[in-house]
C-alpha cells in the first residue's frame, strides 16, 4: 500500500498548495481598492510560487521517486506599477488629484482563483480514485 | 476501548495458536506474529493520526482535506487489517474442521 500512500500524500500536498493559491487570490481581490497598507503605499498584489517536493526523500535520493508532491516556495509581491484614478476629493489623492490604486486586476484574480479551484477539484478526484482502488484491491480478500 | 484493541487480541490469539502448532515444523513462525503486531500497530497509529487531525480540524488548526485524508488512511488500514483477520480466522476454522 506504500505506493498508493505516497500518491495520496502527493495529492494532499497539492490540496494545501491550491488552498494557498485561493487564499492569495481572494486577498488580492479583497484589497483591490485598498489605498493604504502597513508600509504607507497602496496594497500590492501577491503571487504564489510553487515548487515540486518529493514525498519520500529517501526514494528521491535513490533516483526512483514515484510520487512527487508540491509545496509553496513562497508568496512574492508583484512590483508592477499602481493604477491611477482621478479622484481629487479622495484623502489619499496626490497634488494632481490622482489616487494610486493597487495593481490588482479583478478579472485576472478571478481566473487565478477558478484555476486553483479546478486544480483542487482535480486532486480531490485523484484522492477518491486512489481510495476506490484500495477498496477494490481489498475486495480480492473476500471469498 | 477501541476496535484495534479487540482486533489485536483476536489476531494475537490466532497468531500464537498458529505459531505454537507450526513451531515444530519451522523456525520462521514467530516472524509472522511480529508482522501481525506491526500491522495492528500501524492501524493503531493511523487511527491516532485521524483522531488528532479531526480534533485539529475542530479547533481550526488543520485543514478539512488533511483531516479527511487522515480518516481515509485510517479506514483503509483498518479494512486491510480486518481482511487479514478474516482470512486468519477462516484458515483456523478450516484446520479445526479437519478430521484427525
Amino acid at each position: 500500500m506504500s505506493t498508493l500512500n505516497a500518491a495520496m500524500s502527493a495529492s494532499a500536498s497539492a490540496l494545501s498548495a491550491e488552498r494557498t493559491r485561493i487564499e492569495v487570490a481572494v486577498s488580492n481581490m479583497a484589497n483591490a481598492e485598498s489605498t493604504r497598507s502597513v508600509n504607507g503605499e497602496p496594497y500590492r498584489r501577491r503571487d504564489v510560487v510553487l515548487t515540486s517536493d518529493p514525498v519520500n526523500s529517501f526514494d528521491a535520493a535513490l533516483g526512483h521517486a514515484s510520487a512527487t508532491g508540491v509545496k509553496v516556495a513562497g508568496v512574492v509581491v508583484d512590483q508592477s506599477d499602481f493604477q491611477r484614478r482621478y479622484e481629487p476629493s479622495h484623502p489619499d489623492a496626490d497634488a494632481d488629484g490622482f489616487v494610486a490604486l493597487p495593481n490588482v486586476d479583478q478579472s485576472q484574480e478571478m481566473v487565478d482563483m477558478l484555476g486553483a479551484a479546478r486544480a483542487y477539484q482535480a486532486n480531490l478526484a485523484a484522492i477518491s480514485m486512489i481510495r476506490d482502488l484500495v477498496a477494490k484491491a481489498l475486495e480480492l480478500g473476500r471469498s | 476501548m477501541n476496535v484495534t484493541t479487540a482486533l489485536s487480541t483476536v489476531a494475537g490469539n490466532v497468531a500464537s495458536a498458529a505459531t505454537s502448532t507450526a513451531a515444530s515444523a519451522s523456525d520462521g513462525g514467530s516472524s509472522f506474529d511480529d508482522t501481525l503486531k506491526q500491522l495492528v500497530d500501524g492501524v493503531e497509529g493511523s487511527s491516532e493520526q485521524a483522531n488528532t487531525a479531526v480534533t485539529g480540524m475542530l479547533d481550526k488548526s488543520v485543514d478539512v482535506h488533511d483531516a479527511m485524508i487522515a480518516l481515509q488512511r485510517a479506514e483503509m488500514s483498518l479494512q486491510l487489517a480486518v481482511q487479514i483477520r478474516n482470512k486468519l480466522v477462516q484458515a483456523y476454522q478450516d484446520i479445526m474442521r479437519m478430521p484427525v
